[in-house]
């Protein structure tokens, strides 16, 4: 009968086969976890948390170019600028002027109506962009802001042109949006044309809005404007979302879609302002949920010819 | 000891390790700030916005399977799932997917290990093609079994990128060990 004789000539450790096993399930779980749910977000807030140092300090030589090329340009910026704030104030002192007139006269229809006027005037915060995420799935930015300065998923990221994106998720230090050409996004819009509800979807056409889920004779036509219409609670009324560029028709299926060119330019600058709306009140519209069966199923049809 | 240390650095002769146990802790131990420093630079270079390229080669990659060829006892399976997290999270993408990647990788370094180290920098790399394309392609089409949606083919140029940078960013990492191995043989 052979002893057992423990020579103790090698370091033992976990076998390869073990670990790989044990880590390989790990990250699949996590992969279908994280698709599936929200139960992940905790770990992902804290690494986050432990990255931002990490993702400032090798952001600086970046902030320091911007700097340099910000003074070294800011003459002819200026000039600039001021040309074009010039040029939009001459076009809003007619817009202002008719505006007040509107808004008494409006306000004097509501009270006749007994309507009642609820139209709250949100606080923001200004934000920065930190990166843009490098993922082949998504269009999202990184902004330098979080739950520190009452961030919260949910708010609506705006433009001098509309509304750029969604927040979805926030760190104490940095907050993630959705952008509005992410497939994963929905806004509740309205044609200012006639008034029409409608909603408006990130679209697989980079840079573009898609409309979808309208009957084929919906009064929808090339250059309507798209602006949020209020509805949900997620993004407040009235904000400039797009402006539609093509309109298909499917006489077969019933349904149509149309794409819209959005109205802002989140490529374009580094500042942009997230509205401190109320979010509990918002229903689940922005739930991060990448399956999005009610997407894949009815839009199938339509969109393969 | 430091010859030998010298000799299984350089990766071309069939020796295997003399040291006895725990005989090599003070020995190494300036090869411990090569290993963790490089992997900490491309980490940090990997946060930068030039992997917004789609066919921008996964440095941190290459860099942690390198170690876990070469230093096997300081980087493995555990770190390179660590630091595949991390990634994930600052791309905010699937979490899980490089974690799975850089695991993948990791192993086929670990099990190639012995192998590996008899060749030179180029026949690595060689060696290292299908496990790269394997790694890959498994969290590829796993991540995008759960999102639905298909990345693309642009990461496989990514993939020859960082089959071909291993010879240069490999001599580069194995420049110190060398040197300090050739200055302490040139003293004794």
């Amino acid at each position: 009968m052979a002893t057992k004789v423990d020579l103790e000539l090698f370091r033992r450790s976990v076998p390869a086969q073990v670990k790989l096993v044990l880590l390989a399930l790990l990250a699949c779980l996590l992969l279908v976890v994280d698709a599936h749910t929200r139960y992940l977000e905790p770990l992902r807030q804290g690494l986050s948390v432990i990255l931002y140092p990490f993702q400032r300090v090798v952001m600086l030589p970046r902030d320091a170019v911007v700097v340099v090329q910000d003074y070294s340009n800011s003459a002819q910026l200026l000039k600039q600028e001021s040309e074009a704030l010039q040029q939009q104030r001459i076009e809003l002192s007619q817009v202002i002027g008719n505006a007040a007139q509107l808004l008494t006269e409006n306000r004097q229809l509501r009270r006749l109506l007994g309507v009642i006027e609820d139209k709250p005037i949100h606080p923001a915060v200004v934000v920065e962009v930190l990166y843009e995420p490098a993922t082949d799935y998504r269009r999202r930015l990184v902004f330098n802001k979080g739950s520190r300065q009452g961030i919260e998923p949910g708010m609506p990221v705006i433009d001098e042109g509309g509304i750029v994106g969604q927040v979805i998720r926030v760190t104490p230090f940095s907050a993630e949006a959705a952008m509005l050409t992410d497939e994963q996004l929905a806004v509740p819009v309205q044609l200012l044309r006639n008034g029409l509800r409608l909603i408006a979807f990130g679209s697989a056409i980079p840079g573009k809005v898609e409309v979808r889920y309208f009957s084929s004779d919906t009064d929808i036509q090339e250059g309507d404007v798209l602006v949020t219409s209020g509805v949900g609670g997620g993004f407040p009324a009235g904000i400039s979302v797009g402006t539609v560029e093509s309109v298909e028709r499917d006489a077969a299926s019933g349904f149509a879609r149309a794409l819209a060119q959005p109205t802002s330019h989140p490529e374009r600058y580094r500042h942009f302002l997230i509205l401190k709306v109320p979010v509990d009140a918002i229903g689940t519209n922005e739930a991060p949920n990448p399956s999005n069966p009610i997407a894949g199923e009815i839009i199938a049809p339509v969109t393969t010819n | 000891m430091r010859q030998s240390r010298r000799i299984e650095s350089l990766g071309s002769a069939g020796l295997v390790r003399t040291q006895g146990i725990g005989a090599d802790e003070i020995d190494l131990r300036s090869d411990s700030w090569v290993v963790w420093g490089s992997i900490t630079a491309f980490f940090l270079l990997s946060l930068l916005p030039w992997r917004l390229m789609p066919v921008a080669p996964d440095l941190l990659m290459l860099v942690v399977v390198f170690w876990a060829v070469h230093e096997p006892r300081r980087v493995g399976m555990f770190t390179a799932f660590v630091l595949g997290l991390l990634i994930d999270v600052h791309d905010a993408g699937p979490l899980g997917q490089y974690a799975l990647t850089y695991v993948l990788a990791c192993y086929g370094a670990v099990v190639l290990q012995r192998r590996l180290l008899r060749f030179n920098l180029w026949r690595q790399a060689l060696h290292m093609v299908p496990v790269f394309v394997l790694a890959k392609v498994v969290s590829v089409v796993l991540s995008a079994l759960v999102s639905g949606t298909w990345p693309g083919q642009a990461w496989l140029i990514g993939l020859a990128l960082v089959c071909v940078l291993w010879v240069p960013i490999g001599w580069l990492l194995l420049l110190p060990g060398n040197r300090l191995a050739s200055m302490s043989a040139s003293t004794e």
